[in-house]
């Protein structure tokens, strides 16, 4: 089990976006060109991608409860799933374990996209350009996948999306005190009259390295309870099936993502 | 704030109304989490459900504009069910003092009102004194002419009932909320009021604020940890800009800016200085002389002599109000030659802003001194105008940013925290301090130059006799520790030679032997050092978050002021669990105690800055009148369901502003404005950044599923918005958030907007300041932003 985690406490976030906008000043990110609001509410981006690696979600208010309207704001960014889809069907181990974390080695990526279609909480995604950021690192490579790395790439003591919460909405430390914190969260939560208050990502994936407060069900803001986990026994055949191939690549990543295609249908995997 | 920050943690109740704290303050909602950690509990009142209400436990809504008859319920309802605190409101407030029995209240006017002018003779608002001069009072609270009764009466009009169909806030809600904020009126349960914008920008902001008080008057709120009347202002210095007097109507440290009637220091002290006989009376005002002859010694040093009454003659003097709206009104009559902008974007954070376009046109020459171009700086490249036609010659300065000067920043708590040059700034960009320096110096030199060779030169005295050193010798730049020293001040000795830095305002003198730049900041920067730097993280004995040893605050470090309330005359806590300070029949232990530690509980009574040294509940001093009464906005969907007036009778509008007055014919909804938390104020400083314009790269508008199903709009879609005064483009966000009021028995819809675009920066838009009316407070003259018409179309 992870030893560490994240603190996602929905009852407590104000919806500053201080998250959003620390993570790509403390990585060097780009800004996206947005026009009004692309996703519900304030949600900009619409979606986490290779230049967003966090961000906030605005539900719609949900008003049926009349005394007792919920407007959930949600930070959101990579769960870093124990049993991590996108790291089972990496066909490079470009995707590994970092400490707690799941990571993506830039250099072994070859951009076949397998993650990114393994992912049910659609976090990683292809880069379509490549940046470099102030400080003069290459922080995005085109034709690459990229998340969040819990910052463990530009390593700090508390990942910058925690370090700037004002409202204790976001923790980061030891799991078992997160969890114990997360508890008694939802036990208040429960006394102030939201009686489905409950933490998501004990179970899932074995358990998610953010667990997340909320007040109402995790269905209502997109979080499955049974989230589907990638049929081992495929996912390992097309490997080996890509293993087999790509010694015929000679390293180029075209012909890598080609010879992942092929391994794909060949061992049926889809 | 009367009390500060990390003291809302300390609230059994935190009422947010007029303010959306979460989104605006986001670092004071830390504390307001901290408070509900505690087991305490949140009200918000608003218009739309914010990111304030998501948190809070008890959510109402409120159509803009009825602050006073939302709050009047609520006094209403803790007089009639007597759920005040009796001691307190007895012995701290004016609940006992009989009014003269001329005092009238008639239909929304009270009496002494002069409808030619739109103004009071408050002559009738005064107490009945005895033989001696002192107030008279019932302390039975049953003489007809007593503060209490008055007030009962008064307020007895506004009932649930007839408040929900004025406020559209159903009468459930009303209740709940006047349910939960009275139990506070218990001597050891407290509750804190948190306002902002939404409060005082109206034609009635004043009494709208004069409510709070009011309620927490009677709550035996102020004075307390957990309690108080904090304002949260909008910018991180706006505290210290008030405090150093950049306001039309103040000089530094509160001071009445002298009018053209104060012909001189005697008729200055004459009018402005309060009198009192009560010996129960700190009356701090009386010390007024010592603070503007000081103030005057720092400004003219030398020059200012017993003689020539320290320089008084030296200041300028007011023929007329002109705030913020007068001063647009004159320049746009072209009776400014030049004016100097900085950091601020009056051509989108001023009201009317085609009428402030068109002023500034006027001008033969602009400076814009700020980290950006703003869109001020461009007003002459505006949509429909030929620059050609323009004559206005414009200066853009580049300035530092705020991390890359030293100084002070005042925050809503009056902590005033020293901070330092993390880096040089950019180019050829200097700091704010150093631009005003090297402009007066400059000017000074003209003035002297043009003096020496004879030549006709009026008024050079205020400018040649100015007491400005602020440079080491040989430096070229000004240093803000000279200026901090002179704001704590210094004493004089008999050779006119400076001496030590003065301990603090207690031993400052009337006689010349004192200088200080501002009063309120006298022991800031003292012999023991620069006060606002210290960083020490040290509670004080009664462990409520108060530590002393951390920054500086006005008045004296006195970390809640009014705190001699929050004991009884005994000296006892009211709040034993939560004490603020305590008498021990010698001494004052905890904070530092207001208006002295020689007087004790008994000896004194706690408002130290009224004249009767007591909380006003009815209060002789406003413009208005002396208790808050509902007027609707100028511009307005309802009828006043209170009196038969609609405006304000203390508000004149302009002949400039009357010309430009919607209807609800034409104008059908209620426009409302306000910030997020991703932009900053005008913009300027924030619509540059690609992050954030990432997450709000628009215009915008909120409005309700039910108005955006009435004109077709989806969200998203593009809309026009108009009103009397101009119209501009805004994407819509449809939002059940956002509900119609049933005002007066119908639905009335609302449109919000957000003031932060114009026409310069990375990301530009319409600024929603074009739409609103250029009216204002009688007291204070903030503009009318928070509530007027417009109509919506989709574009």
């Amino acid at each position: 089990m992870a030893e560490k985690a994240f603190l996602v406490d929905t009852s407590k976030c104000q919806g500053c976006r201080g998250c959003q906008v620390a993570c790509k000043q403390w990585n060097g990110l780009p800004g996206e060109k947005t026009e009004f609001f692309e996703g519900p509410e304030y949600t900009n981006p619409a979606k986490l991608s290779a230049k967003t690696w966090n961000h906030v979600i605005f539900f719609p208010i949900d008003r049926s409860n009349a005394d007792r309207p919920i407007w959930t704001i949600m930070h959101k960014k990579c769960f870093h799933c124990s049993e991590a889809n996108c790291l089972n069907v990496c066909p490079e181990k470009a995707i590994y374990r970092l400490d707690d974390w799941v990571v993506v080695d830039q250099d072994k990526c070859i951009g076949c996209g397998a993650c990114v279609n393994a992912c049910v909480y659609k976090v990683p995604e292809l880069s379509e350009i490549n940046h470099v950021n102030d400080a003069g690192q290459k922080i995005l490579k085109r034709d690459k996948s990229h998340k969040c790395n819990a910052c463990t790439l530009n390593e700090r003591e508390i990942p910058a999306c925690v370090s700037v919460c004002p409202s204790d909405a976001m923790r980061f430390g030891y799991r078992q005190d997160i969890i114990k914190h997360a508890q008694a969260r939802v036990k208040v939560l429960k006394a102030e009259g939201f009686p489905n208050a409950n933490i998501y990502g004990l179970d899932q994936f074995k358990g998610l390295g953010v667990l997340t407060v909320l007040r109402d069900k995790a269905e209502k803001y997109d979080l499955p309870l049974n989230p589907a986990v990638v049929d081992v026994v495929k996912t390992e055949a097309t490997k080996d099936v890509y293993a087999l191939l790509s010694s015929f690549t000679m390293g180029i990543p075209m012909l890598k993502r080609a010879a992942y295609k092929v391994s794909k249908s060949i061992s049926k995997d889809a | 704030m009367t009390n500060h920050w990390i003291d809302i943690r300390n609230a059994d109740v935190v009422f947010i109304i007029g303010s959306n704290a979460a989104e605006n303050h986001p670092i004071s909602f830390k504390y307001v989490q901290e408070a509900r950690d505690r087991g305490g509990k949140l009200i918000n009142v608003d218009p739309r459900f914010t990111k304030t209400s998501s948190l809070a436990d008890l959510y109402a809504p409120i159509r803009p504009g009825t602050d006073i008859a939302f709050m009047s319920s609520i006094i209403n309802y803790a007089l009639q069910n007597d759920l005040i605190q009796k001691e307190y409101v007895v012995e701290y407030s004016n609940a006992a003092y009989l009014i003269n029995p001329a005092y009238k209240f008639n239909d929304g006017i009270f009496s002494g009102y002069d409808s030619g002018k739109r103004t009071y003779e408050k002559e009738t608002w005064k107490y009945q004194l005895d033989d001696k001069g002192i107030p008279k009072k019932d302390k039975t609270l049953k003489d007809p002419n007593c503060v209490y009764q008055l007030m009962k009466k008064h307020f007895e009009r506004y009932n649930f009932e007839k408040v929900s169909a004025i406020t559209g806030c159903p009468v459930e809600s009303l209740k709940k909320v006047a349910e939960l904020y009275t139990s506070t009126h218990k001597p050891d349960k407290v509750g804190t009021i948190m306002y902002a914008m939404g409060t005082t920008q109206h034609t009635i902001g004043v009494q709208n604020i004069r409510t709070y008080s009011i309620l927490q008057i009677l709550m035996g709120n102020m004075g307390m940890a957990g309690g108080g009347i904090n304002a949260l202002r909008g910018e991180s210095n706006v505290q210290g800009s008030t405090d150093h007097g950049l306001l039309w109507h103040i000089i530094p440290g509160y001071l009445e800016a002298p009018k053209s009637k104060d012909v001189n220091l005697e008729t200055y002290i004459k009018n402005y200085v309060p009198k009192t006989n009560d010996p129960m009376s700190m009356n701090w005002w009386q010390h007024k002389p010592k603070y503007l002859i000081s103030m005057l010694k720092a400004w003219f040093g030398e020059n200012a002599k017993k003689e020539n009454d320290f320089g008084y003659d030296y200041l300028p003097k007011a023929h007329k109000p002109v705030p913020y709206m007068a001063m647009f009104e004159d320049m746009s009559k072209g009776q400014h030659k030049g004016a100097i902008f900085m950091g601020t974007n009056p051509v989108v954070g001023g009201p009317n802003t085609n009428m402030i376009m068109k002023a500034v046109e006027k001008l033969d020459w602009m400076i814009c001194a700020d980290i950006w171009e703003t869109d001020t700086s461009i007003f002459w490249k505006r949509k429909g105008v030929n620059p050609a036609n323009i004559k206005t010659e414009v200066f853009l300065l580049p300035m530092v940013s705020s991390v890359e000067k030293e100084g002070s920043v005042a925050n809503s708590g009056r902590w005033t925290q020293w901070r330092y040059k993390a880096q040089a700034g950019p180019g050829n960009s200097i700091s704010d301090l150093d631009l005003i320096d090297e402009l007066f110096l400059r000017i000074k030199k003209l003035y002297e130059d043009d003096v020496k060779a004879g030549k006709k030169v009026a008024l050079p005295d205020p400018i040649t006799k100015a007491n400005w050193n602020y440079r080491h010798a040989g430096e070229h730049e000004a240093d803000p520790h000279m200026v901090a020293k002179e704001i704590n001040g210094y004493h004089i000795d008999k050779d006119g030679k400076r001496g030590k830095q003065l301990e603090n305002f207690l031993i400052m003198k009337d006689d010349g032997s004192t200088a200080c730049g501002n009063w309120i900041y006298s022991g800031s920067y003292n012999e023991d050092g620069n006060m606002m730097a210290r960083r020490g993280s040290k509670d004080a004995s009664n462990k409520i978050g108060m530590y002393p040893e951390w920054s500086w605050t006005w008045p004296v470090n006195r970390r809640i002021i009014y705190n001699r309330a929050a004991v009884n005359r005994k000296g006892e806590p009211f709040d034993p669990k939560r004490w603020v300070v305590k008498w021990t029949g010698s001494a004052w232990k905890g904070d530092v105690v207001d208006g002295g530690a020689k007087a004790g509980p008994e000896a004194k009574n706690p408002f130290i800055m009224t004249a009767e040294g007591i909380a006003r509940l009815f209060a002789p001093a406003l413009n208005d009148g002396p208790f808050p009464e509902h007027f609707e906005p100028l511009e307005t969907v309802a009828r006043n369901l209170m009196n038969s007036h609609q405006l304000n009778p203390g508000v004149t509008v302009s002949d400039m502003a009357k010309k430009e007055v919607g209807s609800a014919a034409r104008f059908p909804y209620i426009g409302s404005t306000y910030r997020v938390v991703e932009h900053w104020q005008a913009g300027a400083m924030t619509r540059n950044l690609p992050w954030l314009n990432e997450l709000v790269p628009d215009m915008f508008c909120e409005i309700s599923l039910s108005l955006a199903k009435a004109k077709g709009i989806k969200n998203g879609d593009k809309v026009k918005i108009s009103s009397a005064r101009g119209v501009i483009d805004s994407y819509a966000l449809v939002t059940d958030r956002v509900q119609p009021f049933k005002v007066d028995g119908k639905m009335v819809e609302m449109v919000g907007m957000i003031w932060h675009f114009g026409q310069g920066c990375e990301s530009t838009g319409d600024s929603c300041n074009t739409l609103t009316p250029s009216v204002g407070d009688p007291n204070s003259s903030i503009p009318e932003y928070k509530a007027f018409l417009v109509n919506i179309e989709k574009a």
